[in-house]
């Protein structure tokens, strides 16, 4: 699974929780988290060297909608904090690039959020036009992921079920959505 | 008669879960890619509610709203800024620029149809 070297030593390093994004252009930083029907998407851009992570699991469908289905706004959501942390920081979101993580199905009783996670993800980088240079989803293994996004140098390897913490009880939650009129 | 809605948002996965929320809720909707986008066509079009994103290319929210506040056919639009951010001085700047309301992203659509109900009639 290893694709790219990564630092070593005295990287800070930062991790980034279910419901997160983070985006930097410090150099030496390194950003990690473990998924397991989670899906992690690292962007950067190369020319302003910024780049970020989210970390995400869909939420269940909103009511009146087919089972096996998943809220797609909640994911959304999440990529779009992502993007905007990185144009905030000088990027460009047509010279974003992505990796994606994660997207395991790790309860085989259960729907393959995994799956369904990972679908979501490629088909929302497919539509916002950022190429994906980088995948490593499916399976039923419980994932590492480093990224440095400086840097734009991604370490993904596999590690025990154990590590991660049940996901269903962390299923993100439903939009709220708060209006408020001036 | 049906309300019509024109969403602003660069995002085709936003403009799309947009689309079908709204529709889904009776609007008619019609949808721009940012502010450029949508100055070019109120101008030959007209519509009850904007809803409009911040962060755009070409011209963000706050410079969609400013634009249409200092035309006379726009001063009284009801325009909702839709935005993942929620800060106070965000707010406090889509409000002077003349924005109706905030409504914060992930959005949902009860309670995005309802504002929008309340802020067309």
């Amino acid at each position: 699974m290893f694709h790219q070297p990564i630092l070593k030593g005295d990287a800070r390093r930062i991790t980034v929780m279910q419901g997160q994004a983070r985006a930097s252009n410090e150099a030496g930083l390194s950003l990690t988290t473990v998924l397991g029907s989670c899906i992690a998407c690292c962007l950067f851009d190369p020319l302003a060297g910024v780049g970020g992570m989210n970390h995400f699991l869909l939420a269940e469908p909103p009511q009146g909608r087919g089972a096996g289905e998943l809220d797609e706004n909640y994911g959304a959501y999440l990529m779009e904090v992502l993007i905007n942390q990185m144009l905030g920081l000088g990027a460009s979101k047509g010279r974003m690039k992505a990796h994606l993580y994660g997207g395991a199905n790790m309860h085989r009783a259960m729907l393959k959020i995994g799956t369904i996670n990972g679908q979501f993800a490629q088909s929302f980088l497919e539509r916002e036009r950022i190429p994906v240079v980088h995948a490593d989803l499916g399976g039923s293994v419980a994932r590492r992921v480093e990224f440095l996004p400086a840097l734009g140098k991604a370490r993904c390897r596999s590690v025990a079920a154990e590590v991660v913490a049940p996901e269903p009880v962390q299923r993100a939650p439903r939009a709220t959505g708060d209006v408020e009129l001036f | 008669m049906q309300t019509k809605v024109l969403t602003v948002d660069d995002s085709n996965v936003m403009r799309a879960l947009l689309r079908s929320a709204l529709t889904e809720k009776g609007f008619e909707v019609a949808q721009a890619v940012d502010g450029v986008d949508a100055l070019e066509w109120l101008d030959a079009n007209d519509v009850d509610v904007v809803i409009t994103d911040i962060n755009m290319p070409r011209m963000d929210g706050f410079g969609l709203i400013e634009k249409l506040r200092a035309h006379d056919r726009h001063r009284d639009r009801p325009i909702l800024v839709l935005s993942t951010e929620s800060s106070d001085e965000k707010k406090a700047r889509a409000r002077a620029a003349g924005a109706t309301g905030w409504i914060v992203k992930p959005f949902d659509a009860e309670k995005l149809a309802t504002a929008v109900r309340r802020v067309s009639h």
